[in-house]
């Protein structure tokens, strides 16, 4: 079967511009709390230097969220599609501060891309994350396993710090100066150290960074409603 | 696979650590400024909301504070209605203020949740969440009421926990 020349542009483009719809539609976490209130939607993407994923969950009750999740490993070259539910374990509050211990977790299948001969393969990962946050000050830590069958097993381990310059009120744009350390055990290089700046105002947050050890961008987006 | 074994044990480890805080949620919140709140935010908690609804009960005027149950019709340096043009005319048409201090709330995610919440509560006139004072500020309809069992178990559902709740006169400072 010969393509028309307008089929074969078509194909390229979408080729081309599917990255980055996952990149758009998929991106950001451990500082966007993963459980909402009851009955919130929310999108988060994240890409670092390993992988590009986008989540949209659904927080059922004040301690548990379900969503899907896609996240494309461009080192490995697959892409996953999941069911991501995560538990709110536990949450400490405070007048001045809010801390969080999470649980997640995902069962779904990969499939090879750019040219990875491995078709598809069931996946899934276990991951825990954690956040002590007052209106100046934060902190998070975050881990995750995962098993993607023949494509591979991969660990990570994430820390943030972050400082708020001013205090913003309700509705203010709000700025945040943050330093991420991840360790990724089996990548080129295991430490990565990557300076971003985050704004948040309303229901719209917004990392960008930049990591200085693999010389790769960091773009994060939550979007709550 | 050792690296797989230790994450499942930290996982673990995580767990257990979060039930057996659990059942001493009281002890994180020590130093709270209206007085003693241990009980409260123990009421207020999540897995203790039964508890809750036994010990609060609606009132018309004065702070209640969770804790104690006691009610003070006046509390110095505690925060009062935020006014906003449209708090202000809820005010106007009738609606009763209410002031409840919120624990954990630090961020526009926590306003906005605790707006949505809220907001879709009939009795509701106008809120404001105040990230300076951590108060959320009601104004209901004219006939309209929420009990402080209501407002706490809205703010259980947005992620937060209410310590104290203030209406009428002790809401508008006055």
């Amino acid at each position: 079967m010969i393509e028309s020349p307008s089929g074969v542009l078509k194909a390229r483009t979408l080729s081309l511009l599917s990255p980055l719809l996952l990149a758009l539609v998929l991106a950001l976490e451990a500082s966007a709390r993963p459980v909402s209130y009851v009955g919130g939607w929310t999108i988060i993407e994240t890409s670092n230097r390993q992988s590009t994923a986008a989540l949209v969950h659904y927080t059922a009750t004040p301690k548990l969220s379900v969503g899907g999740r896609m996240e494309w490993d461009r080192n490995t070259g697959f892409v996953m599609t999941a069911v991501q539910p995560t538990w709110l374990a536990k949450r400490w509050f405070g007048q001045d501060f809010q801390a969080n211990v999470y649980l997640t977790g995902g069962l779904g299948f990969a499939t090879g891309i750019d040219g990875n001969a491995i078709g598809s393969d069931a996946a899934y990962f276990a991951g825990v994350m954690a956040d002590w946050e007052t209106r100046r000050h934060f902190l998070s830590y975050e881990a995750r396993f995962l098993d993607a069958g023949h494509f591979g097993h991969d660990f990570m381990q994430a820390g943030h710090v972050g400082w708020a310059p001013y205090e913003g009120d309700t509705g203010d744009l709000h700025t945040w100066l943050m330093l991420e350390v991840d360790h990724r055990p089996d990548a080129l290089e295991s430490v990565g150290v990557t300076p971003m700046i985050r704004f948040f105002k309303n229901t719209l947050l917004v990392e960008l960074g930049y990591n200085i050890i693999e010389h790769q961008p960091l773009a994060n987006f939550t979007f709550r409603f | 696979m050792n690296i797989k074994r230790n994450f499942m044990a930290l996982c673990l480890t995580v767990l257990a650590c979060g039930a057996a805080a659990d059942n001493h949620s009281g002890d994180s919140h020590a130093g709270h400024q209206h007085g003693d709140t241990h009980g409260a935010s123990a009421m207020m908690d999540h897995g203790s909301h039964d508890e809750m609804r036994d010990h609060m009960h609606q009132h018309d005027e004065g702070e209640h504070d969770v804790a104690t149950g006691e009610h003070e019709a006046h509390v110095t340096g505690a925060v009062t209605l935020t006014r906003t043009p449209e708090i202000d005319a809820a005010l106007a048409k009738g609606g009763e203020p209410i002031v409840a201090d919120v624990l954990g709330v630090v961020c526009d995610f926590c306003a906005t949740a605790m707006n949505k919440i809220f907001g879709k509560r009939a009795e509701v006139a106008a809120i404001y969440v105040d990230l300076d004072t951590k108060a959320l500020s009601i104004v209901t309809h004219e006939q309209g009421s929420l009990s402080d069992e209501d407002i706490g178990s809205l703010a259980e559902q947005a992620g937060y926990r209410v310590a104290a709740v203030r209406r009428g006169a002790a809401a508008l400072g006055s």
